[in-house]
């Protein structure tokens, strides 16, 4: 956890400064730029997160899907000067089905509006108390969504104020030059302008693993790691 | 305790504040999911409650305790888990709360079984008492308030039912155990009983069934008076946030030394039978419940003036929760509890004295699973030592 305020303070405070932790290299259309990619293996087995023991309750508790709990985000601690500008408004979706978000990570770029649509019978009632962007949608139910647009970089962590069990992670960055990993750990961030930058894997609020990376001017680079 | 209490309500609010999301949030799980542990722990403190309007015996208020409890369920097949918790008031004793085995014959089918200590089918409230799910901190009089009427004692006549207006904390009779002891409430959100409980659903509707040892206003594990409680609920979900429920009990609530004294035929007359009808509906940032329970108890009339059978209690409370920020909501509860009138030497007065509560207060989450609380609780009744109280409250809770 202490991890990941670490992440939530680098994020602010590369978004505060717009100098410190961006590095001198600036990128214009045409400019040289390579791949970066790779994958990110864990150490530990990764449990799906368990309802609380629903003791007081008359029946089973109804099916639901469990989260894929591999999904990582990489991306650059230290980003072009450029990968500041230009930014577009965006728009992404977290789903809520079957009592799970889906995705239960994801990664967008300040000023991105996500779309929170309800596909379950019942209510849920999405809200984040997490200081980058703290909000509460209200109950509503299926078929009907609702949005929140992100305004600034740092970790979001994301609740349902009726089914405890279900959380998820919005990680908003302040440039483009990251990347969710798949369902195998795989990621590729593309156009990344030459120069040598420090790599984060990310995972579940707590791990990560840093790497240091020197980008060419064309073609790509594989670049492995392995969160705790 | 007040100490410990506070202690950990800094520590609780220095942790919150640090960050936004410090204490681990998910229940524990070992093997593979299969044992899964949550927990729950409630800070409490009020001032001192001389009227007893809040005390779940002589000794506790609930108003004014550390209550700390932990919950498990070990999933031993797809269709078969055991779950049980413990819990502790104030580091007393560990008392098992609940232990129970689950049993779903088909898996794809609304059909569980479940035997042991099992979950109150009666009520709705009796499934809110974690305090997550409580939005104030004190409990409603239905389901906490303690009348005069005892498992092990009884009045000889009216007027000494009569006597005991308003001191259900610390009742005593004529007939019985002769020591002074608190009362029955209408029915208990404290402790739950023993035995068997089956559950089945259609669509929007649910229905559970149960046969216990004990009775709505006094659970047990064992049974000591060869009386089993009868128990039902029905909930139906018209719509999506809108939940209607109904439910039943019958029970014999006298003990087995009280009844052996009395002989069969009149230690057979201690039954309860208990009424309730219930409503929730929410919407956007409004949760709103309202439940009636009515109780029916009959007690051996034993000397004129006579007990007249049944005597009778309503309790009715309206309450509601808004989230008018992220984090932060109020809410407020109004309740009263009627008791029917009793004819006693030269007056006729209800058998225990009204009661009148209205609570508000707010909650502030410090994280997703801390809360702070406060609350204001104004109580007023009709009889006792102390007929009013104001009593301001706040809580900390923390669960996992």
């Amino acid at each position: 956890m202490r991890v990941a305020i670490l992440l939530a303070a680098a994020l602010l405070h590369m978004g505060a400064s717009g100098g410190l932790g961006v590095l001198s290299a600036s990128r214009a259309p045409g400019a040289p730029s390579a791949t970066l990619r790779g994958r990110v293996e864990f150490r530990r087995a990764l449990a799906a997160p368990e309802r609380r023991p629903a003791v007081s309750d008359l029946a089973s508790p109804a099916a639901r899907d469990l989260p894929d709990r591999r999904r990582a985000v990489v991306y650059l601690e230290t980003a072009p000067r450029g990968a500041f500008e230009d930014r577009e408004p965006q728009r992404a979706r977290m789903d809520q089905r079957n009592e799970t978000f889906l995705p239960n990570v994801l990664a967008v770029t300040v000023g991105t509006t996500i779309d929170f649509p309800n596909n379950d019978s019942t209510y849920h009632n999405v809200f984040s108390l997490s200081r980058t962007r703290r909000f509460d949608l209200g109950r509503y139910a299926q078929g009907r969504s609702k949005s929140v647009r992100f305004d600034r970089p740092g970790i979001v962590r994301v609740f349902c104020d009726i089914h405890s069990h279900m959380s998820a992670f919005v990680i908003v960055f302040n440039h483009r030059y990251f990347a969710t990993t798949d369902t195998e750990g795989r990621y590729r961030i593309d156009a990344v302008p030459p120069g040598t930058y420090t790599v984060v894997a990310w995972h579940d609020g707590a791990n990560r693993d840093t790497r240091t990376v020197t980008i060419p001017e064309t073609g790509h680079v594989e670049l492995d790691f392995v969160v705790p | 305790m007040r100490t410990v209490a506070l202690v950990l309500a800094a520590y609780g609010m220095a942790c919150g504040i640090a960050s936004g999301q410090v204490l681990p949030s998910e229940p524990v799980t070992f093997g593979d999911g299969r044992v899964v542990v949550g927990g729950e722990i409630a800070a409490s403190i009020a001032p001192e409650d001389t009227g007893f309007f809040n005390y779940s015996d002589y000794e506790h208020s609930t108003l004014r305790e550390l209550r700390i409890g932990l919950s498990a369920s070990v999933r031993a097949s797809d269709r078969l888990s055991v779950l049980g918790e413990i819990r502790t008031e104030n580091f007393e004793r560990v008392t098992p709360f609940a232990l129970y085995a689950r049993f779903r014959p088909w898996r794809d089918r609304r059909f569980d079984i479940q035997a042991g200590r099992i979950p109150p089918t009666f009520g709705a409230f009796t499934r809110n008492t974690y305090g997550a799910r409580n939005p104030l901190i004190g409990y409603p009089l239905a389901y906490q308030y303690l009348t005069s009427l005892r498992t092990d004692a009884v009045p000889a006549d009216a007027e000494e039912l009569l006597r005991m207006r308003g001191r259900g904390w610390l009742s005593n009779f004529t007939v019985g155990n002769l020591a002074a002891a608190r009362g029955l409430p209408l029915v208990t959100a404290f402790s739950w009983d023993t035995g068997v409980q089956v559950s089945t659903g259609w669509r929007t509707l649910d229905v559970s069934a149960a046969i216990t040892n004990g009775s709505a206003s006094n659970p047990r594990v064992d049974d000591d008076n060869d009386g089993k409680q009868v128990a039902a609920r029905v909930t139906l979900r018209p719509t999506v946030g809108l939940v209607l429920g109904t439910s039943f009990s019958r029970g014999q609530f006298g003990a087995r030394p009280l009844v052996d004294a009395l002989g069969a035929e009149e230690g057979r007359r201690f039954m309860q039978r208990a009424f309730g009808a219930d409503v929730e509906y929410s919407r956007g940032y409004w949760v709103g419940r309202a439940e009636a329970v009515m109780s029916e108890f009959r007690i051996p009339a034993l000397a004129p003036p006579l007990v007249p059978s049944p005597l009778r209690a309503l309790a009715v409370s309206i309450e509601s929760r808004y989230t008018f920020l992220p984090g932060m909501y109020v809410a407020a509860r109004a309740e009263h509890l009627a008791f029917s009138r009793v004819a006693g030497t030269g007056r006729v007065e209800e058998w225990d004295a009204p009661v009148t509560r209205v609570e508000a207060g707010g909650g502030y989450y410090i994280q997703r699973n801390l809360i702070a609380r406060v609350a204001v609780q104004v109580n007023r009744r009709d009889g006792g030592r102390v007929p009013r109280a104001t009593l301001p409250a706040v809580q900390l809770l923390y669960w996992f």
